[in-house]
């Protein structure tokens, strides 16, 4: 083996533009991202759409009630029969199998997937998990609802979505935290819960190191306190809804900065702040770049975005926009270990599949360990490529592997090479894949491939 | 004994036909992934003529395909031709106990003590120096030229197919897509547990050569490895595990009722280019047992049943500087079962010398397997010269007989 086999290959650029910072390349992609990658990528900084017929927050709150309901009234009366208006009792889980398809499923076609990359980082950012009923189709309603239409603008717009969307609400209790001092927690003993406001703090703004102490969570906690949920029996209509007599009263302090007590836009200017914050830029910016470019983003990298940040306001598609710009965001290394649903999505795309079962996708990232909306905490999926690293990670993705070997052994090893890699692969992997003993096994090696693996 | 059993087992109640819930029931997997392609031959009602009654005792295939290319001068030894030793000083040495004698000289490999006896019992017919008429040297290309059975490669069209077609009869391949062997037939289904989830050893030893230069997977992969409990030992009897399940799973499904006419198997590994006394060892004892398993499963349909196995190609006479063997020609196929009159081996010897081999490296084919195949078809489910033509346009069947006449 020569000297060069033994170093890590690195990458030409249209191949670090469709595979760093798209789903990896389908047929045809590379040559596209050859001729301009820099252009390519940043032209590709689009909305998202999702299938309309998907049901939104409205639609799976109020089936959820309708549930409840009608359980009820069935345990009454063993007779009774709502005939098209019955809610089926897999309503929701349904709801959270057909979302969690349509995402994938538009992933793998996409010929803007730089966009759902993007869009799967905030998805991430702001996690929210299936837990139970309600949540099983509530958490998908979430990037649809809050995240897709603020992609591309401002992140203090997401921001305010994210925390006003009953899907965070709910999954961190605010819509039951009721400052100690409102009407609600005098006249029938509720109370503050700073869930929520920790983790918007901790997670989704300033970051863990970042300049905020428990006061702060409790200020943003009562800022915010009121921030609620209809209820679908006493009030019209679903979704969010301020209520005034569950608001903390009084002015808030929060870094520094003190906030008048005016209703719902205490909170909401506490949270403007929070989103313009120099630390906020300085975590989201470090996010961006260790997902997208490297698990040590240089400095100069980090700089420039966050000088776009604070020029634009937090202008997100400016931000990634400097980002690809950057050179340092080319490191010709492949600096990233896939996740599952990069794994799994970049593989259907090298294929040129259109049609994937929503069960093998059940199946697949189930045992590649990123199930959609189920990554149990509000941190979501580690992006650490420790991670996914591990043994026992490995392993399912090499079963992984010898399976879709067997289901896709028919295509041609050589196209999906050029197709995926433009055939940039070390002499010792080409050859590991083109003397397989079998297709299927051909298959395998590439899929399980460093330059596959890697990006 | 079994077949009754089995079937008792398995077809309870009023059931006329063997659900595809019973069939995964019985065939033992969580079928999540099971793929179901639009002909279900078990859901079929029967049209032929033999019909249900003779169901047991009907004649039945098995194809079991080597995938990787099995050296045939370490199975089948050719331990009178002086030329062997001087060829392959080290890997003639390198059995682990005494060969098992055949007629003519040649010994079978020792792992193989299940086929040995069946040699003892007349139901085995080794064939020495064959080939599928393939002259190159990939693997894909050299199976679906096998599979294909046309003396070219048609990926919508194999052997096996047409050979049930003839005569409406059904199929079912233990494998996630249909292979080529059997395209272009409507009667053709396909099975694979997906529990079974070790991707197989072979894949892994691929893996690991893969990785050698790349330290961060390389260490993950071993320790992933040594967790599965996958190290040294234990490799082999999971491997044998996987292939054992799989012949058993295949046995229940042909004796159970309307079960398919043939099935057809793969087992992976044979590309030995290093290691290979070792590893051979191994493959050829996972092959054995899965055949013992194949025939205590199918009881007495064995006596109606016979195997076929065969590779896409064979390996150099001469053994490698990395104790293996690299990409040949001829290779040995294996005709057995209680319908086959066994005991010979077949096929003429070509001989080792230089001037005897194929470009002063390969194995000489002397005989063609479609020959042989052909022959089995024709007799064992008694096809006409006709139908055989259809089946194998290229190659007519040989004169000898290899099946007994039906009692």
């Amino acid at each position: 083996m020569s000297e060069q086999n033994m170093k890590t290959h690195s990458l030409n650029r249209a191949l670090i533009a469709t595979n760093r910072f798209g789903y990896g390349a389908r047929q045809g992609e590379m040559q596209k991202a050859q001729r301009d990658p820099k252009g390519w990528v940043i032209g590709q900084l689009k909305t998202v759409e999702f299938d309309p017929s998907l049901p939104g927050s409205d639609e799976v709150l109020h089936a959820f009630y309708q549930y409840q309901q009608q359980q009820r009234k069935k345990k009454s009366n063993q007779n009774i029969d709502f005939g098209d208006d019955e809610i089926p009792k897999n309503f929701s889980r349904k709801t959270l199998q057909n979302a969690s398809a349509d995402g994938l499923i538009r992933s793998i076609q996409s010929s803007d997937s730089v966009s759902w990359r993007l869009l799967d980082f905030f998805s991430n950012h702001f996690s929210v998990t299936a837990n139970n009923r309600l949540m099983a189709g509530l958490a998908t309603t979430l990037e649809r609802e809050a995240i897709a239409p603020n992609l591309i603008g401002r992140f203090e717009d997401m921001l305010l979505a994210i925390t006003k969307h009953p899907a965070m609400l709910m999954y961190l209790n605010n819509e039951r935290s009721f400052g100690p001092n409102s009407l609600a927690a005098k006249k029938r003993g509720k109370g503050l819960n700073e869930n929520l406001a920790r983790e918007i703090l901790e997670l989704h703004t300033l970051g863990v190191d970042g300049p905020y102490s428990q006061q702060d969570v409790i200020e943003l906690a009562k800022g915010i306190s009121g921030w609620s949920v209809k209820h679908p029996k006493r009030e019209e209509g679903n979704g969010f809804v301020f209520r005034n007599y569950g608001h903390e009263p009084g002015k808030r302090t929060l870094l520094g900065r003190s906030y008048r007590q005016n209703g719902m836009s205490q909170g909401e200017q506490m949270l403007r702040d929070l989103a313009t914050h120099p630390a906020t830029a300085k975590h989201i910016c470090r996010k961006l770049a260790f997902h997208f470019v490297s698990e040590n983003p240089p400095k100069s990298l980090l700089d420039k975005m966050q000088q776009t940040w604070r020029e634009t306001d937090g202008n997100i598609k400016s931000v990634m926009t400097t980002l690809f710009r950057a050179d340092e965001s080319w490191i010709a290394e492949p600096q990233k270990f896939k996740t599952p649903r990069e794994f799994v999505i970049s593989s259907y795309r090298a294929f040129g599949i259109r049609e994937v079962k929503q069960n093998s996708f059940r199946y697949s990232l189930n045992n590649l360990g990123q199930q959609p909306f189920n990554a149990n905490s509000p941190a979501g999926y580690s992006d650490k490529n420790e991670d996914w690293l591990g043994p026992s990670a490995l392993m399912a993705r090499i079963d992984w592997s010898a399976m879709v070997g067997g289901y896709q052994k028919w295509q041609k090893i050589e196209k999906i090479l050029s197709t995926s890699l433009g055939s940039q692969v070390s002499q010792h992997t080409y050859n590991s894949v083109m003397r397989a003993e079998s297709r299927e096994q051909s298959i395998a090696l590439f899929l399980m491939s460093p330059e596959f693996q890697w990006r | 004994m079994m077949p009754n059993n089995k079937r008792s087992n398995v077809n309870t109640g009023q059931e006329k036909t063997l659900s595809r819930r019973k069939f995964m029931q019985m065939a033992g997997g969580g079928m999540a992934l099971l793929t179901i392609p639009g002909a279900n031959i078990f859901a079929r009602e029967a049209t032929r003529v033999t019909g249900d009654a003779k169901q047991a005792g009907r004649p039945k295939i098995v194809w079991v395909m080597l995938r990787g290319g099995l050296d045939s001068m370490h199975t089948i030894v050719p331990e009178f031709d002086p030329q062997y030793r001087k060829l392959r000083p080290n890997l003639s040495a390198s059995f682990h106990s005494p060969l098992l004698p055949l007629a003519r000289g040649f010994s079978l490999h020792p792992s193989l003590s299940t086929m040995h006896k069946w040699y003892q019992q007349k139901s085995l017919l080794p064939v020495v120096a064959v080939s599928s008429g393939y002259q190159e040297r990939s693997h894909f290309d050299a199976q679906d030229f096998l599979e294909s059975g046309l003396g070219n490669i048609d990926h919508d069209s194999g052997w096996l197919a047409r050979a049930i077609a003839v005569n409406n009869q059904s199929a079912l391949a233990v494998s996630r897509t249909v292979p080529i062997s059997l395209r272009s037939a409507a009667n053709v289904d396909t099975w694979f547990p997906s529990n079974l989830k070790d991707g197989d050893q072979s894949l892994y030893s691929a893996l690991q050569d893969l990785y050698q230069y790349h330290p961060r997977m390389n260490e993950s992969l071993q320790s992933g490895l040594k967790v599965k409990g996958l190290v040294d030992d234990d490799i082999v009897t999971r491997r044998q595990g996987n292939f054992m399940q799989l012949c058993k799973s295949a046995g229940q499904i042909m004796v159970a009722d309307k079960g398919p006419d043939c099935v057809m198997l793969e087992l992976g590994g044979w590309d030995t280019h290093n290691s290979q006394g070792n590893r051979l060892d191994r493959q050829l004892k996972q092959l054995d047992d899965g055949l013992a398993t194949l025939q205590s499963t199918l009881g007495q349909q064995w006596q109606q049943t016979v195997v076929m196995i065969a590779t896409e190609f064979g390996r150099t006479a001469k053994e490698n500087g990395t104790a293996g063997t690299d990409h040949g020609t001829a290779s040995g196929m294996f005709i057995a079962g209680g319908a086959v009159k066994g005991g010979r081996v077949l096929g003429s010897w070509p001989g080792l010398k230089t001037e005897q081999l194929l470009a002063g490296r390969d194995l000489m084919p002397t005989s063609n397997m479609f020959g042989w195949i052909g022959n089995v078809l024709a007799e064992h489910w008694q096809l006409s010269e006709q139908q055989i033509a259809q089946i194998f346009p290229h190659m007519k069947p040989y004169r000898e007989s290899l099946i007994q006449k039906p009692a």
